[in-house]
């Protein structure tokens, strides 16, 4: 993408009403628009973005999928999905004008024929509808079909875009040129986009970001959900590659890169990227005494039985698959030297919620070494409830020095009433002014993938592969997990 | 518990020197239910009859979405008694996140005689540390101003829509910005009331294809609701800052002139007509008509623009209600120091 010719030519009157680069006239061609993320979130973004007045009334959103439908049975459908998922009601005069703008494109994604036929449907909607040629194609399908797609988008010259427009790419995880906006929606959340501005714009706090005041870092992303209709996908992919590859990564990123230049997308990348090209690669016995890998069994959740992985529907009954994973890892830097970052993601967990904690190292056992053995922690809690809290000792009130923890806590909900619009929603709008600071570059993918791989060879070694180790539903995973912290003296942070 | 039900009353009547204390005790009450929330310090100043109650139910309102320590002052200058009163009282909500109450605190001071002049030291010795004071003055301001007031304020607002004498306030303002070293932002409800339509008008244009049309608008039709002229000056003082139009013909007998930088003429026909303080808009520009105007339902405006070989694409985008509440809740989500309605001023001084 190239931002200096977006903004070559600015507009005198966005001066002081908006401080974002503006979304352009655009076609939003949805690849698996009859899929679960084109109703749940995608269309409802996009209808939001329209009743906020961000969207260019040009903008034209085209499904593309295999079943047969017409454009009034698609906007029917759509409408249904919107009114169901959208943040906001759905007020009928803007859904009129909006579903104008939404169109249908039965094929199958290996008919090279139809994609012959989007590539002039397209060029017909540039014309009646001024959408200058701008293309935005969304992979809302599995990754084995993002190459078919990419074979045929490039066959009738759909990748290419004429002088002064554009052609991109957004693809959903996990990852697999540079055109292409990897999607990740945690950094679509106001909390992972405050970690800069908490570390960056606050002076107290980047003195004490290193080795010498951080005892060690973790970052938890735990969820009571089970695979809920995604065995098909999820089989596959495991809770590795779904989530610590790109969500948990990027958050370390944020959390752990040095200050970049200025705010551009490549400026912050290029920070981000060197985190992850840090990451200390484990060997193969490393995998197995660092990294823990767990499948929930049969077991409750809010007191509701629940099956095991195993169980659920398209599930192999024998399936190996990880739905929790606890990584120890450390950052070979300077700035991070001899702190380890511990990770740990699950299904089936007691309760949901991503957070971030920085625990600092204790005081100087000197004054109070009887009173506390407690340290400081600074926990960024990205969903749900976002805020940022900050556990520090205090003296309880009487004669005796008694000191008990207290908190900090500061709630996005209590202080802003405004709600914070959908990360998909902010993200679709980067996506289409051109913005790329929240979706992953592709030296960021390859190195995180370079990374997983390690791990996920040593999985898949016919000799001495590393225990997949069963949790029950409801627990905060295999004892493993927590042993792998034990071995530190530490322990997991309570959520 | 005093005030913690929303009654929109002012709550509980306190002494001046006791109200610390008495906050402390409203807040130990509600512990466990409650959370104190606080971003900004909103000072609320009028001098009309029955403005505390009225402004009570304002801040009520303000504070769901813009949690503040609320100090609402109601004065009577012309009073011979010399009398203060204060009182405390809470505003909640239950939050977006939980079932957890979130509480915004008012004081309220009912200033009569000449202890108005003490407004400074009777009711800002009551700011919330730390948090920048934002102080919304719903009056004509008074000549000349106290020069103590701007060393504590960071945020003035204001609606110069309401102004008996526009350039005799704006000059005023002016001053006290000055003297506080540009530190304080201006801010007008006035121009806060054209938000929406300028962000309407601004999108016409964001493609570069379409910046020809700055050198070849011939003419606009603005309308305007009675009593808001001034809204409908700012609108054309933006377009003319922005656009480097200068005032050729002041707005007399319903219309202006202003000349772009190679002296080309843009008239302006202003129209009086019932309803939205702005009405419909029509820019025109060689063959185009962009077009901007309210729509039936109320809170939405039209958008479209249409012209020969075009395929008119209509669109709605929010509108920005007059309510105050309303325009209070735009004017604090913006940051900035609104350097561009300064340049506007400029140009609507000239078209006075």
């Amino acid at each position: 993408m190239n931002r200096a010719a977006d903004q070559s030519q600015v507009n005198p009157l966005r001066e002081g009403l908006s401080t974002r680069a503006v979304p352009q006239p655009c076609s939003v061609v949805i690849f698996g628009a009859t899929g679960d993320l084109t109703h749940r979130k995608l269309l409802p973004a996009l209808y939001n973005l329209a009743a906020d007045g961000e969207l260019p009334p040009a903008v034209t959103v085209i499904g593309f999928a295999r079943r047969e439908k017409s454009d009034a049975d698609f906007r029917r459908e759509m409408e249904e999905a919107v009114r169901k998922f959208s943040r906001q009601t759905v007020r009928d005069e803007i859904w009129k004008n909006f579903s104008q703008s939404i169109f249908y494109h039965q094929s199958d994604f290996s008919d090279e024929a139809g994609f012959k036929s989007l590539a002039e449907r397209l060029d017909k909607i540039d014309k009646e509808r001024g959408t200058r040629g701008n293309r935005l194609f969304y992979f809302a399908v599995g990754p084995d079909q993002f190459e078919p797609i990419l074979k045929h988008l490039k066959a009738v010259d759909l990748n290419k875009a004429c002088e002064g427009s554009w052609a991109r790419v957004i693809t959903e995880k996990p990852f697999g040129s540079d055109q292409t906006y990897r999607i990740d929606h945690f950094l679509g959340k106001e909390t992972a986009q405050n970690i800069l501005v908490l570390r960056f714009a606050n002076a107290i706090f980047e003195p004490l970001w290193n080795t010498r005041y951080i005892d060690h870092v973790q970052i938890t992303a735990a969820e009571t959900l089970g695979v809920e209709g995604r065995a098909g996908y999820y089989e596959g992919a495991g809770a590795l590659r779904d989530m610590v590859q790109n969500h948990l990564l990027q958050l370390l990123c944020l959390v752990a890169m040095e200050a970049p230049s200025d705010l551009s997308a490549d400026s912050i990348r290029d920070e981000k990227v060197k985190v992850v090209h840090c990451l200390r690669r484990m060997t193969t016995d490393e995998v197995a005494t660092n990294v823990v890998r767990g499948q929930y069994a049969e077991g409750a959740i809010n007191g509701q039985p629940v099956p095991g992985y195993r169980n659920e529907k398209n599930v192999n009954p024998k399936s190996m698959t990880d739905t929790f994973v606890a990584l120890r890892l450390n950052i070979e830097n300077r700035r991070w030297w001899d702190v380890p970052i511990y990770m740990r993601v699950g299904k089936r967990l007691p309760k949901s919620g991503t957070e971030i904690s920085v625990h600092f190292k204790k005081a100087p056992l000197v004054l109070f070494n009887k009173e506390t053995n407690e340290s400081n922690v600074l926990v960024i809690r990205i969903q749900p409830d976002e805020g940022i809290s900050l556990r520090m000792q205090a003296k309880m009130p009487g004669t005796s020095f008694r000191i008990e923890p207290v908190k900090m806590d500061f709630h996005y909900g209590t202080s802003f009433g405004k709600a914070s619009p959908e990360a998909y929603e902010r993200l679709l709008l980067d996506a289409m002014s051109g913005d790329a600071t929240l979706f992953a570059r592709r030296d960021e993918v390859e190195e995180a993938w370079a990374f997983i791989d390690i791990i996920e060879n040593a999985w898949s070694a016919k000799k001495n592969a590393p225990d997949l180790f069963l949790y029950p539903a409801g627990s905060w995973g295999p004892e493993a997990a927590d042993e792998l912290l034990a071995r530190d003296g530490r322990s997991w942070r309570r959520l | 518990m005093p005030g913690i039900a929303e009654n929109y009353s002012l709550g509980q009547s306190v002494e001046i020197g006791k109200i610390d204390k008495e906050l402390k005790k409203l807040w130990r009450e509600g512990e466990g239910a409650m959370t104190r929330a606080s971003l900004i310090n909103l000072a609320v100043y009028s001098e009309k009859p029955g403005s505390l109650e009225k402004n009570t139910q304002l801040i009520a309102r303000i504070a769901e979405n813009h949690a503040c320590r609320a100090l609402v002052i109601g004065a009577n200058r012309n009073s011979k008694e010399n009398r203060v009163e204060a009182w405390v009282n809470a505003h909640c909500h239950v939050s977006r996140a939980g079932n957890k109450q979130i509480c915004s605190e008012q004081l309220s001071f009912s200033l009569e005689g000449p202890c108005v002049k003490l407004l400074p030291s009777i009711v800002f010795s009551h700011l919330d540390s730390d948090l920048p004071l934002y102080l919304w003055w719903q009056d004509d301001f008074p000549e000349p101003m106290d020069p103590q007031l701007w060393e504590w304020v960071d945020r003035l607002i204001f609606d110069s829509q309401t102004w008996r004498d526009f350039g005799a306030q704006m000059r005023l303002v002016e001053t006290a910005q000055q003297e506080a070293k540009q530190r304080i932002v201006l801010c007008d409800l006035n121009w806060t009331r054209l938000d929406k339509v300028r962000y309407a008008i601004a999108q016409f244009f964001d493609h570069p294809a379409s910046h020809h049309h700055f050198g070849k608008i011939e003419n606009l039709n603005i309308d305007y609701a009675p009593g808001f002229k001034s809204t409908a000056l700012f609108l054309i003082g933006w377009l003319g800052a922005q656009l480097n139009w200068k005032v050729n013909q002041p707005a007399r007998n319903g219309s202006c002139r202003l000349v772009d930088t190679n002296n080309r003429k843009i008239d302006i026909e202003l129209r009086q007509r019932e309803g939205d303080p702005i009405g419909e808009i029509a820019i025109n520009s060689s063959g185009i008509q962009f077009r901007v105007a309210p729509a039936q339902c109320g809170d939405l405006l039209e958008i479209s623009r249409s012209g020969e070989n075009e395929t008119a694409l209509p669109q709605s985008m929010p509108a920005q209600s007059n309510d105050p509440v309303d325009l209070m809740t735009q004017e604090l989500l913006r940051g900035g120091p609104h350097s561009v309605y300064l340049h506007a001023v400029n140009c609507v001084r000239e078209l006075l």
